[in-house]
């Protein structure tokens, strides 16, 4: 595991792990690090900081406040710790330059915005972070963005002290990440829209219950002999979790193939229940 | 039945307080933009059913739903965030003086759609009685008595007429405690069921025992002391309904669009967010509190039912299963009329039922003017910049039609009641409010509070047909948190979350969030941070900018 050491002690590291079955919003803030198992992420916070208020759960767009983190004795800065799920969030596309270059973009329409500086790509061991420097009306920011997962994981430092910035959010010979060598401990391949159609052996719809016509994005790991072995209803009532649950359960697919050997797989679908019966996608 | 001979005296005398309550305030507002100046010069651096918010709309009703990640009570956090510096502060101007801006209907109405307009304001304005309709349960007895401030369809006045309805015509109410002659106009929810499931409606604070015109009906009023010491109860105040037609005719499509506009920003924000919609048809709805209601007639339905107890065509049964000897009309009480009211200025008015007419004043009211007096209403992209003109029927909505600027510069000057100020002092101003709506935008207050939405084809016609306008809002509802959670789901809206607030015609308004739990616009934009909220990221923004920049976001906010 590589450990980036971010300036003034802050931290950043993707690990691999065997914990692949945690979900996005299991990370927490414990010694001064908040610890993902799911992304394989350690944030080390930088000395002085704390945890600020929580954001609110996991969305409908399957997008996700991790944490949020503030000094503890000035409100000079902030840093939110994000994730957007590529599956379900409103921007579908693979490539991570093009939606740093829109992040960009649309940071730069917004009146009195300036870009400070141009899109900088960080290559991190087998990571690609993608970082935009921006600022208008005295505060300084700056977003470093990476997948992992098929989630766009960001980093999203702002403060009112232009020096702070730098430091927070400091040069490239800060981070380092792990290269995953260990395929046990890796997490499966992200496949997005694999449980559909001839892929599908055998399926359940789940029971239609609760509010009608909310998206209820889901997420399973389908393990190598096709039996979902993980089901992680992103945002739904109690009993809509529980429906969906029940359902997938016994859903069987295809296994999914890498090299010709069967693999786990992690994908992607969508749930609305309608006026007596399901859909998804 | 129609009921709309008698104009009420009473909503006079609450425009008259209104404006009276404006001019005073304004020159707390001159003050704190100079109090800017000062600031900026030294370099200083230093943090609806009420009305409408109804119970179970339209497919869209009260249910004990809660989603994943949404939980905690309503705490009611009174500050917020540090400021920077020292001794001073951001403060908040005040409700806007000058000329209300609101009120009037859409520019550009035809002749006969004016002539409905003000007809249906009248019913808008009437005050209703038992015989027309009036309890056995309610809240008030007008609608325009809850929207009243600045005009006839906006919000709750500065003297709560509450107070004087629950004895009115004999009545033997007790005016409940979170009632107060200077609050907030309320009602009341209770969060759950004796038997522990969610209720989330509405519980009238009045019945029209004792009227004089209620002979022989008995019944009691909700036990809400119990209530608030079970901590079982919250309140709504009544939305504004400026320019609510705008509202109504913008697409699905065209809202999911304004919605995504702001995507990028938002993901760096901690910002999400979702439509409500309904449960019958899954189209968006858009309307109260909570979004939870699909069309102003439905709107107006709830609101006639809940708030008034006047059954009605899309409501026809009394509620609470109220005794025989205070069921005292014929059901439902208001339906569509076989003679013309009006007789004949306006017999699509004369012959509809008061909720139809409630629906077509609040579809063809104007959004609120700003200060600088720039229209409210522009054609959009789609259609020539010149095809709308001024066909104001009010005097007090006096603003040109034709061109649409989000340029604040001329606030000062627009705004009358300021002639004292100095030029020095406008030249400030305005700097203050450009800066202000910088602010705005770079904090992170846009992700939600969409300046611009733009309607489709409209049955209004010209008016509101391809016309872009400015209600800052994305109609779209976010988690703000355990401060602001009221418990209470509509639809597909959880009890942390609420719709964001149109923020067209703040200017004027003298209470804030959905409970009116203040009067003062820093407060509530503070109030928008605590745990689980989807603001927070902005808030720790505002607390991070300078106090001149904070006095200038507020400045611009009280200029709208």
């Amino acid at each position: 595991m590589g450990l980036l050491a971010w300036q003034f002690g802050a931290a950043i590291s993707l690990r691999g792990t065997q914990t692949f079955m945690s979900n996005p919003e299991d990370g927490k803030v414990a010694k001064g690090r908040y610890v993902s198992d799911y992304f394989g992420l350690i944030y080390r916070l930088p000395q002085g900081w704390t945890v600020g208020e929580a954001g609110p759960g996991p969305s409908q767009s399957g997008y996700y406040v991790l944490s949020t983190l503030v000094p503890k004795s000035e409100s000079n800065a902030n840093i939110l710790l994000a994730a957007q799920d590529m599956f379900f969030g409103p921007d579908t596309r693979d490539d991570m330059e093009d939606r740093a270059r829109d992040f960009q973009q649309a940071v730069a329409n917004i009146s009195g915005m300036i870009i400070d500086r141009d899109l900088t790509e960080l290559k991190v061991a087998d990571h690609l972070l993608y970082r935009v420097a921006y600022s208008g009306v005295g505060l300084f920011r700056a977003r470093l963005a990476t997948e992992v997962r098929c989630h766009v994981v960001s980093v999203n430092v702002t403060t009112s002290d232009r020096d702070l910035l730098e430091r927070l959010a400091g040069s490239r010979d800060s981070l380092s990440f792990a290269v995953i060598r260990d395929v046990k401990s890796s997490p499966p391949p992200c496949v997005k829209d694999y449980a559909v159609g001839d892929n599908v052996l055998h399926k359940v719809d789940p029971v239609a219950v609760g509010p009608k016509f909310v998206p209820i994005p889901v997420r399973i790991i389908v393990g190598a002999d096709g039996s979902v072995k993980h089901v992680h209803v992103i945002r739904a009532t109690d009993d809509q979790r529980r429906s969906i649950e029940d359902a997938l359960y016994q859903w069987k697919l295809k296994p999914y193939e890498v090299d010709g050997r069967s693999s786990q797989v992690e994908t992607g679908l969508v749930f609305k229940f309608t006026t007596g019966n399901e859909e998804s996608r | 039945m129609p009921k709309h001979q008698f104009a009420s005296s009473s909503k006079y005398l609450l425009a008259s307080t209104a404006l009276i309550l404006s001019a005073t305030m304004w020159s707390g507002y001159a003050l704190a933009q100079a109090q800017t100046q000062a600031q900026s010069s030294q370099g200083q651096q230093g943090g609806d059913g009420g009305g409408g918010q109804q119970a179970g709309g339209g497919g869209t009703g009260d249910g004990g739903t809660g989603f994943g990640g949404d939980g905690g009570t309503g705490g009611g956090r009174t500050g917020g965030g540090g400021t920077r510096g020292g001794g001073q502060q951001a403060t908040d101007p005040g409700v806007r003086g000058g000329p209300a801006g609101a009120g009037g209907p859409l520019p550009g109405l035809s002749a006969a759609e004016l002539a409905f307009f003000q007809a249906a304001q009248v019913r808008f304005e009437d005050v209703d009685a038992v015989a027309n309709g009036l309890g056995p349960g309610f809240n008030l007895n007008s609608c325009s008595g809850c929207h009243a401030q600045p005009m006839t369809g906006g919000s709750s006045p500065a003297t709560n007429p509450e107070v004087a309805v629950a004895t009115l015509n004999g009545a033997t109410n007790v005016v409940p405690s979170f009632v107060t002659a200077n609050g907030p106009i309320r009602e009341a929810r209770f969060v759950l069921n004796p038997n522990g499931t969610p209720d989330g409606g509405v519980h009238d604070l009045f019945t029209i025992t004792g009227r004089s015109d209620a002979q022989g009906c008995s019944l009691a009023q909700p036990n809400f002391a119990a209530a608030i010491a079970a901590n079982n109860i919250i309140f709504r105040i009544p939305t504004p309904t400026f320019g609510l037609g705008l509202v109504e005719n913008v697409s699905d499509s065209g809202l999911q669009t304004a919605f995504q506009g702001t995507a990028q920003q938002k993901a760096s924000l901690g910002i999400s967010g979702n439509f409500n919609t309904s449960g019958n048809t899954g189209n968006i709805t858009r309307f109260g509190w909570k979004a939870q209601n699909p069309s102003l007639l439905v709107f107006s339905g709830e609101a006639y039912d809940v708030e008034m107890g006047v059954t009605n065509d899309a409501f026809p049964e009394e509620r609470n299963n109220p005794p025989p000897s205070c069921q005292l009309n014929p059901l439902p009480e208001d339906t569509t009329n076989f003679t013309d009211a009006t007789n004949g200025q306006s017999p699509a008015s004369g012959f509809s039922s008061d909720i139809v007419n409630f629906a077509a004043f609040m579809r063809m009211l104007a959004p609120p003017t700003p200060a600088n007096g720039t229209s409210p209403v522009t054609a959009s992209a789609t259609t020539s910049s010149t095809t709308t003109s001024s066909t104001t029927a009010s005097s007090t909505t006096a603003a040109p039609v034709e061109v649409a600027s989000a340029d604040p510069t001329s606030v000062l000057s627009a705004a009358s009641g300021t002639s004292s100020t100095s030029a020095a002092t406008t030249g400030s101003t305005t700097a203050s409010l450009t800066r202000g709506q910088q602010v705005f935008a770079n904090i992170g207050c846009q992700a939600c509070h969409v300046i611009s939405q733009t309607t489709g084809n409209s049955e209004i016609g010209a008016a509101a047909t391809n016309v872009t306008f400015q209600p800052l809002s994305d109609f779209a509802l976010h988690n703000m948190g355990t401060g602001l959670a009221d418990r209470v789901a509509q639809g597909a809206g959880t009890g942390n979350q609420f719709r964001s607030a149109p923020l067209w015609g703040v200017g004027q308004r003298i209470f804030f969030l959905h409970d009116g739990r203040t009067t003062d616009l820093k407060v509530a934009i503070e109030q928008h941070s605590s745990s689980g909220s989807e603001a927070n990221t902005v808030i720790n923004n505002f607390n991070m900018l300078s106090v001149s920049d904070q006095q200038s976001l507020l400045n611009y906010l009280r200029s709208l």
